[in-house]
C-alpha cells in the first residue's frame, strides 16, 4: 500500500506536518490562530474552532512521532498583521504550552503575519528567527513570502517553506473537490516543498487556479509534484499530468 | 374575514363623501371614476382595510389615495391638520416612489389653486357683505335719531357676528389673506439625503411615501417612529411583488410593528392580477388574537381589450438551424417595430436583451441607432433613469428589458409590448403586457414570440389561459427565520421589551402566523448568543435575553449603527468579472464560475472565451475564435415555468393525445387545437405536427401519464422523466429521484432538469422500479434535506440567510463586504454552524428556502401523491433515440450532478486513475 513515492527520503507526511524521524524533527506551518476573531472584527460572526482543532490534529501526530527534539514552524502561528488581539494572545500562549510538553525545542519562523510576535517569543524554549538550516542534511527551511540573500541559501540542496496554502481542486465531469496538498518542485536548482497550512477553517489557495503569491513559486508549475492529504497521503504525481 | 366587494358605487354616491374641491377636480379631470376606484373609494373612505387587484393603468393610485386626500383637505380646511404622517405609502421600487410624488402632487397642487380661489371669492363675498352692513350702519346712524336702540343693536350684532365666524376684528378680516392646504408629501428611501431627512423630521410629511426597507429604519429611528403614532392609512402598492418573497415577509412584520403604533391604521393593498387573491389579503392584513383581520377585496374587470397572438418566426420548426430561426426571428420583430409607434420588448434574461439590441443595430442599421436602448437590471442606475425618461419624451422606438421594467413606473406612450420566449407565468404575462396602452380605455397589444416547438405550446395555453383570465397562483414563503432574526433585532433594539409580546406581534403578521413558539424561541437563543460558550457569549450575542424576566433588549453601543446599515433581505448578487489580462469584458454568475474548469469554453456577450483561472471574483479567460463552447449557456436567472400553467400544458397534451389513440381525423385534431388554444394556421399545424410525431414515435406524456423514457448512449443510460410541472417542482422530484438513484448503485448520477421534465444519467445499471419505490410523498421532504446538503445552492443560500439574519454583517465599521467576500466568510461559517448543531436555526432556513422557495416541495408532494393514489400513471417506456418531447429535455437541461461519494472515497477512486497513469508510462 504505502509504496507510494516518498515527498523525501529523510522525512514523511503525516497529516498536514512533515516528519523527519531520525532527526525527531516536526515542521508544521500557517496556523494562523485568532483568524476567527479577524473575522468577527470585519463582522463576520464565525465560532471558534481553530485552535481546538489544530491541537486534536496535533496530538494524533504527536501519538506517532512520540516526543520531538524540535518542532519547527515555517510562519504565521497567528493571524492578525501588526498586532496581537487577545484572542491571539491567549491562544498562542496554549498553543506553545502545549507543544513545549511535546518538544524539547520550537523554532518560530517569522511569517507576515508575524510582525509583533516579540512578547511571546520571550517563552523559554522559543526561538524566534527569519529562517533555521539544517547544516548536515543541507534543508533551509523559510516561511516563504520573500526570498532572502544568504549564505545558507547558497548551501542549502532543499528548501522547504509554508506561506502559500497549497490546495488542488479534482474535478471529474462537473464534480468538484478542493484538498490540501504538499507540492515539491525546483527553485534554483534546488528542492522546493511547500507544505499546506495547519490551519483547519481553510482549505487554501489552489495552485492550479490561482496566481500565486509566494515568490518561490511564479514559475511554471507543471512539473509540481503534488502529494494529498486526507484520512492518508495520496501521491498524485505532476501537475501538468493530473490536471488536464 | 376576508370579503369580496360585489356592489359597486355610483358617481353620485362617491362625489357626495367627498370634498367639494376633490370632487370639482375629479370632475374636471376625468369623465368618471375607473372601475376599481367605484369599488374601492367609499371602503377606503370608510376605513376598511381594502385591496384593490386590477391592471396598470386603471387608476390604482387613486383608488387609494382618493379617500386620504380628502380627509387631509378637510383636515387642513378645518385647521385640524397636525405634524404627523397620516398616511404611508409603500413600494418596492425606488424608481416608483418618485412617480408616485409626481402623481399626487399634480391633483394636489392644483385643488391648492381651487382652494386658493375659493377662499378668495368667499373672502372678497365676507368684505363685501360686511361693507353692505357698514354702509346700512352708517346710513342708520345718519337717522339716528329716529332710529330705536333695539334696532341700531341688531345691526351692530349682525356685524359682530359676521366678524366673529373666524374670530377676527373686521380692520384684521380687511387684511385677510387665503391660507394654504399645504399637504406635505416626502419620499424617503435610499437616496434621501442627511438634509432632507432633517427637513423631513421638522416639517413631517402627512403623505410619506418609501420602501419596505427605509419603513423598518424610521420605525427604529427614536424620534421619528413618534410621526407614526395615529397614523391612518398604510398603502402597499405592487403587493404582488411583495408578497411571494421575503422582503414581504419582512415588511409583514414592519406593518405589525407600525400597527402598534398606530393601531387603527387602514391597510390598503394595490395589486396586480394574481392569484390567490385571498392569500394577498391575508398578507396584506395579518391577523388579530389569531383571526384574520378584515379585508375587502375588489377584483376588478379588465376594461381594456386584451389583443393577444402568439406568433413564430418561421411556419415551423421542422428541419431548421438556429441560425435560420435567428434570421427570421429579428426580421420579424423589426417588422413588429416598424407597425407600431413605441414597442417594448421583453426577454428572459439580461443577456438575451443585450444580445438583441446588438443584432437589431447590426442587421438593420438604417432603422435603429439611438432610437434603441436595452433596461436591465446590472446596468446603470443612470442608464436606466435615461432611458426611462427618453421613452416618456417619445424618443425611442424600441426598448428591450428583462424583467426591470415590468412594475409600474409611468413609461410613457407603449403601443406594442413584444414577450421573447415564454414569461412563464401568466400573471408576469399579464404584467408584461400591461405595460402597453397605459391609458384608460385602450387596448392592450402583445406578442408572444415562440422560438421552438415547446415553446409554442407553452405560449399557446398561456395566451388561452391570459385570455380566459386563468391566473397562476404564487405562494407565500412560511416562517422564514432570518428575516425573523433581523426583525426581532429591531424591536429589542427599539426599547427592552417582554419576549412573550414580541411573540404575539410576530404572529399577527400573515407570513409568521403559523410560528412554533419553539422556533421563535430558537431565533432568540440564537440572536443571544446562547449556542457559544459563555465566556464567548459577548462577541456573538446581539440581544440580551434575562429568562427570569423574559425580557429581551439590545446589547452593545453599535447595535443601531449596525442594525440601520445592515436591514434588508435582497441578497447581493455576486457576479464575477471576466477579464483578459486587465481588459474587461463582462460578468458571469457566480455559480456558472463555479461550473467552470481550465480550458472550458463559453459564450459571453455573443463571444466565445476560453476560462484560464479564477482570482477572487475575476474570471481570467482568453478569446476561443469560434469555437464551439463546451459549457452549456447557464439559466440562473431563467424563469421557472408556474406548476398551474404547466398542468394545463398537460391537460393540453392529454386532449390531443387522447385524440390521435381515437385515431381522429387530422382535420378534428386540427379544429380542437385551433378551438382550445387561440392560436393562428402556422401554429395549429405546428402543434398537430409535433403532437403526431411524439405520438408515433413513443406514447404521450400528459399530467396524468408520467412518461420516463429510458435510452442508452455509449456506456451512458438516461432515464428521461416527461414530468411537464415546472422546473421548481421537477428541481424536488428530480433530485429525490437522483439521491435514491445514487444510493442504489453508489455512484453519482447526473441530472438535467426543466421545466418540461428531467433527465437522471449513469454509467451502470439503472434500477428505476426500485428508486421510484423509495421515493414517497411522505419521504420526500426527508429525502431532500439530505440530497441537498452538499449541493452549491444551499451553500449560496446560506450565505443569504447569513446576511440576512446578520451572521454575517455585509456592511461594518464604514466597510462593507462584497458578495464574494460574504461567499469566502459563508463557507467558513456553515461548517462550523454545522458542528454547533446541525440542526442551527439559520442552517435550517437556508433548507427550507432551497426546498419551499426555490423548488416547489409542496406541489412535488402532490405529484407524488398522485403517483401513489394512481391519479398520475407512471409508465416505464425503452427508445433507441430520444423521443421529439425529450429532444429539448436534453439540450436545455440544466446540468448538475448528486454526489453519492463522499469526498475520500472521490480522492481514492481518481487516485486509483492517477497511479495507472503513472504506472503505465
Amino acid at each position: 500500500m504505502n509504496k507510494e513515492k516518498k515527498i523525501l527520503s529523510n522525512a514523511e507526511i503525516i497529516d498536514l506536518s512533515l516528519f523527519f524521524p531520525k532527526e525527531k524533527i516536526l515542521v508544521i506551518t500557517d496556523l494562523h490562530l485568532g483568524y476567527e476573531e479577524a473575522l468577527i472584527k470585519q463582522g463576520t460572526f464565525l465560532p471558534r474552532f481553530n485552535l481546538k482543532d489544530s491541537i486534536n490534529k496535533l496530538k494524533k501526530i504527536f501519538a506517532k512521532t512520540k516526543k520531538l527534539n524540535k518542532i519547527i514552524i515555517l510562519g504565521d502561528l497567528k493571524h492578525e498583521f501588526g498586532f496581537i488581539s487577545e484572542q491571539e494572545w491567549r491562544e498562542v500562549i496554549q498553543m506553545l504550552s502545549f507543544l513545549s510538553e511535546n518538544s524539547k525545542e520550537i523554532i518560530l519562523l517569522k511569517g507576515n503575519h508575524d510582525n509583533i510576535l516579540g512578547p511571546i517569543a520571550k517563552w523559554k524554549n522559543l526561538t524566534l528567527e527569519d529562517f533555521f538550516f539544517l547544516e548536515k542534511q543541507k534543508i533551509l527551511f523559510l516561511h516563504g513570502d520573500k526570498i532572502l540573500s544568504l549564505k545558507e541559501f547558497q548551501k542549502a540542496k532543499t528548501l522547504i517553506i509554508g506561506h502559500e496554502h497549497p490546495a488542488v481542486t479534482l474535478t471529474e465531469e462537473t464534480k468538484k473537490e478542493k484538498f490540501k496538498c504538499f507540492i515539491k518542485g525546483k527553485y534554483k536548482k534546488k528542492d522546493l516543498i511547500v507544505l499546506p497550512s495547519f490551519n483547519t477553517t481553510t482549505e487554501g489557495t489552489d495552485i492550479t487556479q490561482k496566481k500565486l503569491l509566494s515568490p518561490f513559486l511564479k514559475q511554471n508549475l507543471g512539473n509540481f509534484e503534488v502529494w494529498i492529504t486526507a484520512d492518508k497521503t495520496y501521491f498524485f504525481g505532476k501537475i501538468k499530468d493530473f490536471h488536464s | 374575514m376576508i370579503s369580496f366587494q360585489k356592489e359597486k358605487y355610483s358617481e353620485k354616491q362617491i362625489h357626495s363623501m367627498l370634498n367639494p374641491l376633490l370632487s370639482e377636480w375629479f370632475k374636471e379631470k376625468f369623465d368618471s371614476f375607473t372601475e376599481p376606484q367605484k369599488y374601492s373609494i367609499p371602503n377606503i373612505h370608510n376605513k376598511q382595510n381594502t385591496l384593490v387587484s386590477a391592471v396598470t393603468g386603471s387608476g390604482k393610485t387613486l383608488s387609494a389615495f382618493t379617500a386620504v386626500l380628502n380627509e387631509l383637505i378637510n383636515l387642513s380646511e378645518n385647521n385640524q391638520l397636525e405634524n404627523k404622517v397620516y398616511a404611508v405609502y409603500i413600494s418596492p421600487l425606488r424608481a416608483l416612489n418618485n412617480d408616485i410624488k409626481r402623481n399626487l402632487l399634480e391633483p394636489l397642487n392644483e385643488i391648492e389653486k381651487k382652494f386658493e380661489l375659493k377662499q378668495k371669492q368667499e373672502i372678497a363675498e365676507t368684505k363685501k357683505e360686511i361693507n353692505k352692513l357698514k354702509k346700512e350702519l352708517k346710513e342708520l346712524e345718519k337717522n339716528k335719531k329716529q332710529l330705536k336702540n333695539k334696532e341700531k343693536e341688531s345691526i351692530k350684532n349682525k356685524i359682530k357676528e359676521k366678524e366673529l365666524v373666524s374670530g377676527k376684528t373686521l380692520s384684521q378680516k380687511q387684511k385677510l389673506k387665503p391660507k394654504k392646504l399645504d399637504i406635505r408629501i416626502g419620499v424617503r428611501t435610499g437616496d434621501t439625503t442627511q438634509s432632507e431627512r432633517a427637513l423631513m423630521a421638522r416639517k413631517v410629511p402627512h403623505i410619506l411615501i418609501t420602501t419596505p426597507e427605509s419603513l423598518a429604519i424610521m420605525l427604529n429611528a427614536p424620534k421619528f417612529r413618534e410621526n407614526f403614532r395615529e397614523s391612518q392609512w398604510l398603502i402597499i402598492d405592487e403587493i404582488h411583488a411583495l408578497a411571494n418573497n421575503k422582503r414581504g415577509s419582512h415588511l409583514s412584520i414592519s406593518m405589525e410593528r407600525l400597527q402598534k403604533l398606530s393601531p387603527k391604521i387602514t391597510r390598503i393593498g394595490l395589486s396586480a392580477t394574481i392569484a390567490p387573491i385571498k392569500e394577498i389579503a391575508r398578507f396584506l392584513v395579518g391577523l388579530e388574537k389569531g383571526k384574520t383581520r378584515n379585508c375587502r377585496i375588489i377584483e376588478a374587470k379588465l376594461e381594456k381589450k386584451l389583443n393577444l397572438k402568439v406568433l413564430s418566426p418561421l411556419p415551423n420548426f421542422i428541419d431548421v438551424t438556429q441560425e435560420q430561426v435567428q434570421e427570421k426571428l429579428y426580421e420579424l420583430l423589426d417588422k413588429l417595430i416598424q407597425d407600431h409607434k413605441t414597442t417594448l420588448i421583453f426577454t428572459n434574461t439580461r443577456s438575451a436583451t443585450e444580445r438583441i439590441v446588438h443584432h437589431l443595430k447590426e442587421k438593420f442599421p438604417k432603422n435603429y441607432s439611438a432610437n434603441i436602448d436595452a433596461h436591465h437590471s446590472s446596468l446603470s442606475r443612470t442608464h436606466r433613469l435615461n432611458t426611462e425618461e427618453r421613452l416618456k419624451k417619445g424618443e425611442l422606438k424600441v426598448v428591450v428589458s428583462s424583467t426591470s421594467l415590468e412594475l409600474g413606473i409611468d413609461i410613457g406612450f407603449i403601443d406594442l409590448v413584444v414577450l421573447l420566449g415564454s414569461p412563464k407565468s401568466v400573471a408576469r404575462a399579464l404584467q408584461r403586457v400591461g405595460r402597453s396602452g397605459h391609458k384608460l380605455h385602450d387596448e392592450i397589444k402583445g406578442r408572444l414570440i415562440v422560438m421552438d416547438r415547446d415553446d409554442l405550446i407553452e405560449c399557446s395555453v398561456l395566451l388561452k389561459n391570459a385570455v380566459e383570465h386563468k391566473i397562476d397562483r404564487i405562494q407565500v414563503p412560511k416562517n422564514p427565520l432570518d428575516v425573523l432574526s433581523q426583525q426581532i433585532y429591531g424591536i429589542a433594539i427599539e426599547e427592552s421589551q417582554k419576549v412573550e409580546e414580541v411573540y404575539q406581534l410576530i404572529i399577527q403578521a400573515y407570513p409568521f402566523s403559523s410560528l412554533k413558539r419553539s422556533s421563535f424561541y430558537e431565533i432568540i437563543d440564537y440572536l443571544s448568543g446562547k449556542f457559544t460558550s459563555l465566556e464567548n457569549r459577548h462577541v456573538y450575542a446581539k440581544i440580551w435575553f434575562d429568562e427570569e424576566t423574559g425580557f429581551i433588549g439590545k446589547r452593545g453601543k453599535m447595535a443601531r449603527i449596525i442594525y440601520m446599515t445592515n436591514i434588508g433581505t435582497i441578497p447581493d448578487e455576486a457576479r464575477v468579472t471576466v477579464k483578459i489580462k486587465e481588459h474587461k469584458i463582462g460578468s458571469i454568475d457566480e455559480g456558472f464560475l463555479e461550473r467552470l474548469k481550465r480550458g472550458d469554453v463559453f459564450i459571453l456577450g455573443g463571444q466565445s472565451y476560453e476560462f484560464r483561472y479564477a482570482q477572487g471574483m475575476t474570471a481570467q479567460v482568453i478569446t476561443a475564435y469560434q469555437r464551439p463552447p463546451t459549457v452549456p449557456s447557464w439559466f440562473s436567472e431563467m424563469l421557472p415555468l408556474s406548476f398551474d400553467l404547466a398542468l394545463d400544458i398537460g391537460k393540453f397534451r392529454e386532449l390531443i393525445g387522447q385524440k390521435f389513440k381515437l385515431k381522429k381525423p387530422e382535420k378534428e385534431i386540427k379544429n380542437l387545437i385551433r378551438k382550445y388554444v387561440y392560436v393562428e394556421e402556422n401554429a395549429v399545424n405546428a402543434i398537430y405536427e409535433y403532437f403526431k410525431e411524439q405520438f408515433l414515435f413513443l406514447e404521450m406524456p400528459s399530467q396524468k401519464k408520467l412518461l420516463i423514457e429510458v435510452f442508452s448512449e455509449g456506456n451512458m443510460r438516461h432515464a428521461i422523466f416527461h414530468s411537464l410541472y415546472g422546473r421548481r417542482v421537477n428541481d424536488a422530484l428530480s433530485r429525490a429521484y437522483a439521491f435514491a438513484l445514487s444510493k442504489l448503485i453508489h455512484k453519482d448520477v447526473e441530472l438535467s432538469i426543466t421545466d418540461n421534465g428531467f433527465v437522471l444519467s449513469v454509467n451502470t445499471k439503472l434500477p428505476l422500479d426500485k428508486m421510484l419505490k423509495s421515493v414517497t410523498s411522505s419521504e420526500l421532504k426527508k429525502i431532500l434535506v439530505f440530497a441537498i446538503e452538499k449541493t452549491e445552492v444551499l451553500n449560496r443560500r446560506f450565505r443569504h440567510c447569513a446576511v440576512r439574519s446578520l451572521m454575517i454583517l455585509r456592511s461594518y465599521k464604514g466597510r462593507t463586504k462584497t458578495a464574494g467576500r460574504q461567499q469566502m466568510a459563508s463557507r467558513l461559517l456553515i461548517s462550523a454552524v454545522r458542528r454547533i448543531d446541525n440542526n442551527f436555526p439559520i442552517l435550517n432556513e437556508a433548507r427550507r428556502e432551497v426546498l419551499e422557495d426555490l423548488m416547489d416541495i409542496e406541489n412535488a408532494e402532490k405529484v407524488l401523491q398522485g403517483i401513489e393514489s394512481g391519479l398520475i400513471e407512471t409508465k416505464i417506456i425503452f427508445s433507441d433515440i430520444p423521443s421529439p418531447f425529450a429532444f429539448n429535455l436534453f439540450l436545455q437541461g440544466r446540468m448538475d450532478v448528486m454526489k453519492m461519494e463522499d469526498k475520500i472515497q472521490f480522492l481514492k477512486r481518481l487516485h486509483e486513475q492517477i497511479q495507472e497513469r503513472i504506472k503505465s508510462k
